[in-house]
């Protein structure tokens, strides 16, 4: 069972009074469990409509997005909500931590919505060393740089054990050195945790880091390119 | 923690809007504070005049007395239970200080009797009360101890002489033998003597020109009436008056409907002041309607990790409740503060017109929280209603 599967996926905006714009123009495709997948393209090409449908924050105008074999296309605006609140999380280019929190509390944050369970505290800390920001747990945003603002949310992302992060342009706003950095958490989180990853990014050289590319153009798949990256050379499977 | 950092964030926002809220609530509670205290003093005087009949000379109340020889006839009227005389004249004759809202200071003489009949109650404080056929003695109500700070065993001069009085006023001393407790009803502003006290005070209110002409062993203000178990009242005044000549009975409902002023006052205050309420609650929805646009792209996050529209709603009502209830505590333990103030201060001029209750406490606080509620419950049904895919867009 892919852990991503989209068909034939539509979606319009409204511009004006009379004018229909097509962000995602027919997409069909499907990510298997495990990867650790690329969306790239211009603005403008559709990379966060697509995430956003397959976040469930925005319904398709048709077509279907499966996680994990279930049609949320079928859900209810609640189910949406509480499906996405276990199985998906989420990383984004702006810093996204609330600054009246600490590090260790937006970590946390997604803990408050969902079913009341125990060991969430030991979780966030447990996340938060994995992405080395131990000594920081009671440090609030103000307190942080940019790429330790970044590790937080990507361990806020796995707080709930999501089946699917989807990151869009998470290193957007850092610079080449912390990107790799960045990117080189995720992988790492990917590869030990089995969690799917799909980021989102217009950087060709941060796309090429990863299993696989999808590119985006005008709405619709224009390119999608399985890689793997061996030590110190990276080749093409398809 | 986070609603209130939030509000912390925000200093000059949070500040204004809670300083509505509490310039609202402490106008209520002020105004609130008034009207309980003629509450009170309805309550009080309902519960004493509706209780009996009040019978005075033909003449009405300006004669100021009515001959004891009317008590018999009075008595054989059938329904009565008993006729008693009632003394009261001004403990501060000639004043030129006017009392609109409290209870003018009154030297009275209440027939021992009344307690078996009156509904009004007033238990002691302090000390006893007055022995039968003793002269000098006074019971004082709470207010009037307080305003001229005496104690039981302390003299007081009675009537109190005033500023501008005549060459020819006379006042005798009274040894305070009892205090009263508070009531926040007549009794608290009234000094209690004996008969022939009351009697002797009366006479020498009179005008000089017949007062000497008078015996004053026969003299009160006026007649009290009390009916048997079951009687109408207000048919035994119209018997009374139709029975006994040279008196004028007065109805009770009629006596008790005169009240109502000070408490029409009342009621206009506290519309007013909570109009100035509204103003805070207006405050509010824009703090709240302006947060909820700042904080949009916090709304989104937090529904990407699958916050529920009720989440958000009961997030932001939260914040709109806290803030409404912060206010209120602050506007009211003003308000409650300056009531005392004032009242403090207004105690010489006995303007003694605020009482703070617990009905008065739980209603301006339960206010200020539906307020809060209330002024939320816009701001966040909209929060609810953002759509996070154009919100996480957003620069």
């Amino acid at each position: 069972m892919a852990a991503v599967e989209v068909r034939d996926l539509i979606r319009k905006y409204r511009q004006g009074e009379d004018n229909m714009v097509r962000a995602l123009d027919g997409v069909t495709l499907s990510i298997d469990t495990g990867e650790f997948v690329s969306l790239v393209g211009r603005s403008g090409s559709g990379k966060t409509t697509f995430l956003h449908c397959v976040g469930l924050l925005l319904r398709p105008t048709t077509g279907q997005v499966l996680i994990d074999g279930v049609d949320t296309t079928a859900l209810t605006d609640g189910q949406r909500a509480d499906f996405r609140g276990r199985r998906i999380g989420f990383v984004f280019r702006h810093q996204s931590l609330l600054p009246t929190l600490t590090a260790l509390q937006n970590v946390m944050l997604p803990l408050r919505y969902g079913p009341i369970g125990t060991g969430g505290k030991k979780r966030a800390r447990e996340l938060l060393d994995l992405v080395g920001l131990g000594d920081l747990v009671n440090h609030r945003p103000g307190q942080l740089t940019v790429a330790e603002s970044q590790r937080v949310a990507i361990a806020r992302a796995l707080i709930k054990a999501p089946a699917l992060v989807v990151a869009d342009e998470p290193t957007g706003e850092v610079d080449n050195e912390t990107s790799d950095e960045l990117l080189f958490l995720m992988q790492q989180l990917n590869r030990t945790s089995g969690v799917t990853f799909i980021i989102a990014t217009h950087d060709i050289d941060v796309a090429t880091c990863m299993d696989r590319v999808i590119r985006l153009s005008d709405g619709q798949v224009g390119a999608d390119e399985r890689l793997r990256v061996e030590r110190g050379r990276r080749s093409s499977i398809r | 923690m986070e609603i209130l950092h939030n509000i912390a964030q925000r200093r000059l926002r949070s500040t204004l809007t809670i300083g509505g809220i509490v310039v609202g609530v402490l106008a209520l509670t002020l105004t609130g504070a008034m009207a309980e205290h003629f509450h009170a003093q309805f309550e009080g005087g309902d519960a004493y005049f509706r209780s009996n009949i009040q019978v005075a000379d033909d003449a009405g109340s300006y004669a100021g007395v009515i001959s004891l020889s009317k008590i018999d006839p009075i008595q054989k009227v059938p329904g009565v239970a008993v006729a008693l005389p009632s003394i009261g004249l001004p403990a501060r004759p000639g004043s030129a200080t006017s009392v609109p809202l409290g209870a003018p200071d009154t030297i009275a003489y209440a027939d021992p009797r009344e307690r078996d009949h009156s509904r009004l109650k007033a238990a002691l404080a302090d000390g006893r009360q007055l022995q039968p056929n003793r002269q000098g003695e006074v019971v004082l109500g709470h207010d009037l101890a307080n305003e001229y700070g005496v104690k039981v065993g302390d003299r007081l001069d009675l009537p109190i002489r005033p500023q501008n009085a005549n060459p020819d006023f006379v006042n005798h001393p009274f040894k305070v033998v009892g205090i009263l407790k508070k009531t926040n009803t007549l009794p608290d502003a009234t000094a209690s003597v004996g008969l022939l006290d009351a009697q002797m005070l009366l006479q020498e209110s009179l005008p000089a020109s017949f007062r000497d002409r008078l015996d004053p062993s026969s003299l009160a203000s006026r007649i009290t009436v009390y009916g048997k178990p079951g009687v109408d009242l207000d048919m035994l005044a119209d018997r009374i008056n139709a029975t006994v000549p040279g008196v004028t009975a007065t109805r009770p409902t009629d006596f008790v409907n005169n009240f109502d002023q000070g408490a029409r006052f009342a009621a206009i205050a506290v519309g007013t002041a909570l109009l100035a309420l509204l103003f805070g609650a207006i405050l509010l929805i824009n703090t709240m309607v302006v947060a909820v646009i700042e904080r949009q792209g916090e709304i989104a996050l937090k529904m990407t990790f699958g916050a529920q529209p009720w989440h958000i709603v009961a997030e932001y009502l939260l914040e709109a409740t806290i803030i409404g209830l912060v206010g209120g505590l602050i506007g009211f333990a003003a308000g409650a503060g300056l009531a005392a103030l004032l009242d403090l201060a207004g105690r010489t001029v006995n303007m003694d017109v605020f009482l703070i209750t617990d009905r008065l406490a739980k209603i301006t606080l339960g206010l200020s929280l539906a307020l809060g509620v209330g002024a939320g419950m816009i701001p966040s049904l909209r929060a609810a209603r953002l759509d996070p895919d154009r919100a996480l867009r957003a620069p």
